[in-house]
C-alpha cells in the first residue's frame, strides 16, 4: 500500500475546498458582493441612463450624496420609515409577544383560531393588501360607505392630511406583521420545560414574576433576533406602500425604498443618486443592528 | 429479412429527413421580444391580444413574439431598467416626447424613416414629421392622436338637477352649491398617481392661459417658470378647489376607479385623457359595459369651459400618440430586422388601427380608417379632434427634471401644503439643475 504524501493531502484538502467554497463564493460576489461595490462606484458618479457597460460617466465626488441630503423629500422618507422602524419594533414585537403568550399561557380560549387569524394576513400578497387598504380608505371607499350610514356626508380623509397620511399606512404594518412574530415567540415559548414553569408557580412566582423572571431573560436573544428582523424590514418597506399609496400624497408617505425607486425609475431617471440612496439604507441597517447587539449586551439575560 | 430491414432504414431515413426539415425551419424561427404598454382591465383588451398579437403570430410562423404587457408607471420603470442595463426589447412601445425621453435622447432605437418609405404618405402628415419627436427623427410611428384632456360630461344628471352644460367657467362654479346640495361632487378625477393631474388638467390650463409660445420661450431660455404668466397657471388651479369645483379627494382617489365612479353618478363631469373612452364601452367577453351603448347619447366629450384671460380659447392639450419603435442594437439589414419591422408595420396597419378604433383605444394616425358600428362614444370621440385646438402637454415637451416637481407641486397645491409662487420656484429650480446638467 502506497502511503499518500503530506503533500499531496493538502493540495487534494486545498482542492476540495476550493470545489465546496467556490460555488457559494461566485455566486455571493455576483449577485451581492459586486452589485454592492458597482452601487457604490455609481453612486460616485453622473451616469445619465443608456447601458451602464458602456461607461459613459464621469467621477463626481460626493454631490450624489450631497444632492441627497438637500432634498426635502429624503427626509419624509427617513422620517417615515422611522416611525415604521418604531412600530415595528415596539409595535408588532410587543404585540406578537403578547398575543403569543396569552395562546402559550392558555390566557384565552380558542388558540388555534387566533393563532391562525393573526398570523393570516402574513401570507397574503403585500400587493393584494396594499389595495384592499388603499380602496378601503379611499375617499369614495367601503370605510366612507359604512360610517356614511351612520353620518351622512361624512368621507374618508385618513389618506389626505400630510401630516396624518402615514397612520393608515402604520396602522396596515402594525396588522400585517404583528402574526409573523406571534408566530416566532410561540415557537420559541413552546420549546419551555413545563417543568421550568411548575417550579417557579410551587415556588409562588405570579404570572407576572413567570414573565418578568423567567421567560423575558430566556428570550433575550429571541427578542434580539426579531428586532433585527423588524428594523431590516422596516427598512426594506416598499411593496405593501407602493400598492397602497404608491408614497402619496405629495410624496409624503414615502419611504427610503420607494423614494430609492422614484429616483431611479420615474421621470428623471438618476441611478447614481439612487445608488447613494441604496449606500444610505444599507449604512443605516448596519447602524441599527450594531446598535441592537450592543444593547443586548449591556441588558440581555441569558438563554 | 432483407425486405424488412430496408423498410426499417427507409422508415428511419424519412424520420431524419423530417426531423432535419423542421430542426432547420424551428432555427429559422426569429423571436422578438416586446414591450408593449396594454391595460389587462380594459374592455378591447381581449380582441387586442387576440385578433393583432396572435394574428401576427398566425400569419407569420416565422416569427416569435415573447411579448411582455405592461401599465402605468410600472411600463416606463421597466423600460428604463432595461436601458440602464443595455438590454432593450426588439420592438418598444414608446411615447413621442419626454415621456421616453431615453430612448430619443441616447438613439437606443432606428430611425424609422428609411423602412416607411413612400407608405409615409398614406399617414397625417404630423403623425409622421421627425420634428415633432423629440429626438427630431421618426424614433417610433404613432398609431394614432391623443388628447391628454377630455372633459366628460354626464348629461342627464345634469338635465335632472335643473343645470345646464357651461360655457364658462364662472358657469361652472355657480353650479357648486347645487351639486354639494345633491350630495354630488363636481369633478372625479382619479388623480393618487402625481402624472394624472398634470397631464389630463393642468397641460390643458398651461396652454389656455400661457400659450404654447410662452413654454417656447422657457426652453429658448427666454422666459422662466417663476414668471407671471406660468404662476397665474398654477393660481387658477389653485382657485379650482378654492371654488369647490375641485375636492383635494382626487388626490387620493386612485386612478383605476375614476370610471367606474363617474359612471356610478357620483358626479356628472371627469376629467381624463381620451383613451378613458375605452374604459366605458361593452367588454365583448362579458357584453357588459359601464355605460351601455344605448346610455351613451347621455355623455358628452367635450373640454373645460372658457377660462377668463385665455390666450388659447377653445383648446385642449394633445400629442401624438404613443406608437412602437425599433431597438438600435439589432443588426442593420438583419433578418431580425426585417422581422422587427414587419411587426411594426402590422401595428400600424390600417387593419389594426381599425381594430383600435372599434375598441375605442385610439384614433387612427392613417388616414381613410373608418369602422361600422362603433358604440356612440367612440363616434363622438371620432368628432373630438376637429373641433379643438391642440396644445402642449408638459411632460412630453419639458425635462423629466422640470415636470416632476410640477406632479408633485400640483398635489401639494391640492393639499394647500403649497403655494403657487413656491411650486413655481421649485420647477424652475429642477428646470436649471437640467440645464447644468447638459453644460456639465
Amino acid at each position: 500500500m502506497v502511503k499518500p504524501s503530506r503533500h499531496s493531502t493538502k493540495s487534494e484538502e486545498r482542492r476540495a475546498y476550493w470545489l465546496l467554497v467556490l460555488p457559494a463564493v461566485v455566486i455571493y460576489w455576483a449577485v451581492t458582493a459586486f452589485p454592492l461595490f458597482f452601487s457604490i462606484i455609481l453612486s460616485l458618479t453622473n451616469y445619465s441612463g443608456g447601458p451602464i457597460f458602456a461607461f459613459d460617466f464621469k467621477f463626481v465626488g460626493l454631490n450624489n450624496y450631497i444632492r441627497m441630503f438637500k432634498d426635502p423629500y429624503f427626509w419624509i422618507s427617513l422620517k417615515n420609515n422611522a416611525y415604521i422602524i418604531l412600530v415595528s419594533v415596539f409595535g408588532q414585537i410587543p404585540l406578537g409577544f403578547i398575543f403569543a403568550y396569552a395562546i402559550f399561557r392558555k390566557l384565552v380560549r380558542f388558540g388555534d383560531f387566533f393563532q391562525t387569524m393573526i398570523y393570516l394576513p402574513a401570507v397574503i400578497s403585500p400587493i393584494v393588501v396594499g389595495i384592499l387598504w388603499q380602496t378601503f380608505f379611499s375617499p369614495y371607499g367601503p370605510l366612507t360607505k359604512i360610517v356614511q350610514h351612520f353620518k351622512p356626508g361624512w368621507r374618508s380623509t385618513f389618506l389626505l392630511d400630510p401630516k396624518r397620511a402615514i397612520i393608515p399606512v402604520l396602522f396596515v404594518i402594525l396588522w400585517m406583521y404583528t402574526g409573523t412574530y406571534l408566530i416566532i415567540f410561540l415557537a420559541n415559548l413552546q420549546k419551555f420545560e413545563p417543568s421550568i414553569l411548575e417550579a417557579a408557580k410551587i415556588d409562588g412566582a405570579t404570572e407576572f414574576q413567570t414573565l418578568w423572571y423567567v421567560i423575558l431573560p430566556a428570550l433575550s436573544g429571541v427578542i434580539v433576533t426579531t428586532v433585527i428582523l423588524a428594523i431590516s424590514g422596516s427598512l426594506k418597506s416598499f411593496n405593501l406602500i407602493f400598492a397602497m399609496t404608491g408614497g402619496n400624497p405629495a410624496r409624503r408617505t414615502s419611504v427610503l425604498a420607494l423614494y430609492m425607486y422614484d429616483t431611479a425609475f420615474r421621470g428623471a431617471p438618476n441611478y447614481p443618486m439612487a445608488s447613494a440612496i441604496s449606500m444610505f439604507i444599507v449604512m443605516l441597517s448596519i447602524i441599527l443592528i450594531i446598535f441592537t447587539k450592543a444593547v443586548e449586551n449591556r441588558y440581555g439575560g441569558r438563554e | 429479412m432483407f425486405k424488412k430491414s430496408r423498410m426499417i432504414s427507409i422508415l428511419l431515413a424519412a424520420f431524419l429527413v423530417v426531423a432535419v426539415v423542421s430542426g432547420l425551419s424551428a432555427q429559422e424561427q426569429i423571436t422578438l421580444k416586446v414591450l408593449n404598454y396594454l391595460d389587462l382591465t380594459s374592455p378591447g383588451t381581449e380582441r387586442e391580444i387576440k385578433e393583432i398579437w396572435e394574428a401576427f403570430e398566425k400569419n407569420n410562423p416565422d416569427i416569435k413574439i415573447e411579448r411582455e404587457d405592461l401599465f402605468g408607471e410600472p411600463f416606463h420603470q421597466k423600460l428604463e431598467a432595461y436601458a440602464a442595463a443595455g438590454n432593450l426589447p426588439d420592438v418598444i412601445y414608446m411615447w413621442p416626447g419626454a415621456r421616453s425621453a431615453t430612448l430619443h435622447d441616447k438613439k437606443l432605437v432606428k430611425d424609422l424613416a428609411p423602412f416607411l418609405g413612400d407608405m409615409a404618405d398614406e399617414f397625417v402628415p404630423a403623425a409622421v414629421d421627425p420634428n415633432n419627436q423629440r429626438g427630431k427623427y421618426l424614433a417610433m410611428i404613432p398609431i394614432g392622436i391623443t388628447a391628454t384632456h377630455m372633459l366628460y360630461v354626464n348629461q342627464e344628471m345634469l338635465n335632472d338637477l335643473g343645470l345646464n352644460m357651461p360655457e364658462t367657467y364662472d358657469e361652472l362654479k355657480t353650479m357648486v352649491p347645487k351639486l354639494q346640495e345633491a350630495g354630488k361632487d363636481v369633478v372625479i378625477m382619479g388623480a393618487q398617481d402625481d402624472w394624472v393631474i398634470q397631464s389630463v388638467l393642468f397641460s390643458m390650463i398651461v396652454g389656455r392661459l400661457a400659450g404654447d409660445a410662452f413654454i417656447d420661450k422657457i426652453l429658448a431660455g427666454e422666459a422662466k417658470f417663476t414668471d407671471e404668466p406660468f404662476v397665474s397657471t398654477l393660481k387658477f388651479y389653485q382657485q379650482l378647489f378654492d371654488d369647490g369645483v375641485l375636492t383635494p379627494d382626487i388626490v387620493m382617489t386612485p386612478y383605476g376607479t375614476s370610471p367606474a365612479l363617474f359612471a356610478a353618478g357620483e358626479a356628472p363631469f371627469t376629467i381624463d385623457g381620451d383613451w378613458r373612452v375605452g374604459a366605458f364601452l361593452t367588454d365583448p367577453a362579458t357584453g357588459e359595459a359601464l355605460i351601455p351603448p344605448e346610455k351613451q347619447d347621455n355623455i358628452l366629450l367635450t373640454i373645460f369651459p372658457a377660462i377668463p384671460d385665455e390666450v388659447t380659447p377653445n383648446s385642449t392639450s394633445m400629442v401624438l400618440a404613443t406608437g412602437f419603435g425599433m431597438s438600435a442594437a439589432i443588426p442593420d439589414n438583419s433578418p431580425k430586422e426585417e422581422a422587427a419591422w414587419r411587426l411594426i408595420s402590422w401595428l400600424v396597419s390600417p387593419e389594426v388601427q381599425k381594430i383600435r378604433l372599434e375598441t375605442g383605444a385610439a384614433i387612427p394616425s392613417r388616414k381613410g380608417i373608418t369602422a361600422e358600428g362603433l358604440e356612440p362614444l367612440v363616434e363622438q370621440r371620432l368628432r373630438f379632434y376637429e373641433k379643438y385646438v391642440g396644445t402642449y402637454v408638459l411632460d412630453d415637451v419639458l425635462p423629466p427634471e422640470a415636470y416632476m416637481p410640477i406632479n408633485v407641486g400640483l398635489q401639494e397645491i391640492a393639499l394647500g401644503m403649497s403655494t403657487p409662487e413656491d411650486v413655481a420656484a421649485k420647477v424652475q429650480k429642477g428646470y436649471e439643475e437640467w440645464i447644468a446638467g447638459l453644460e456639465e
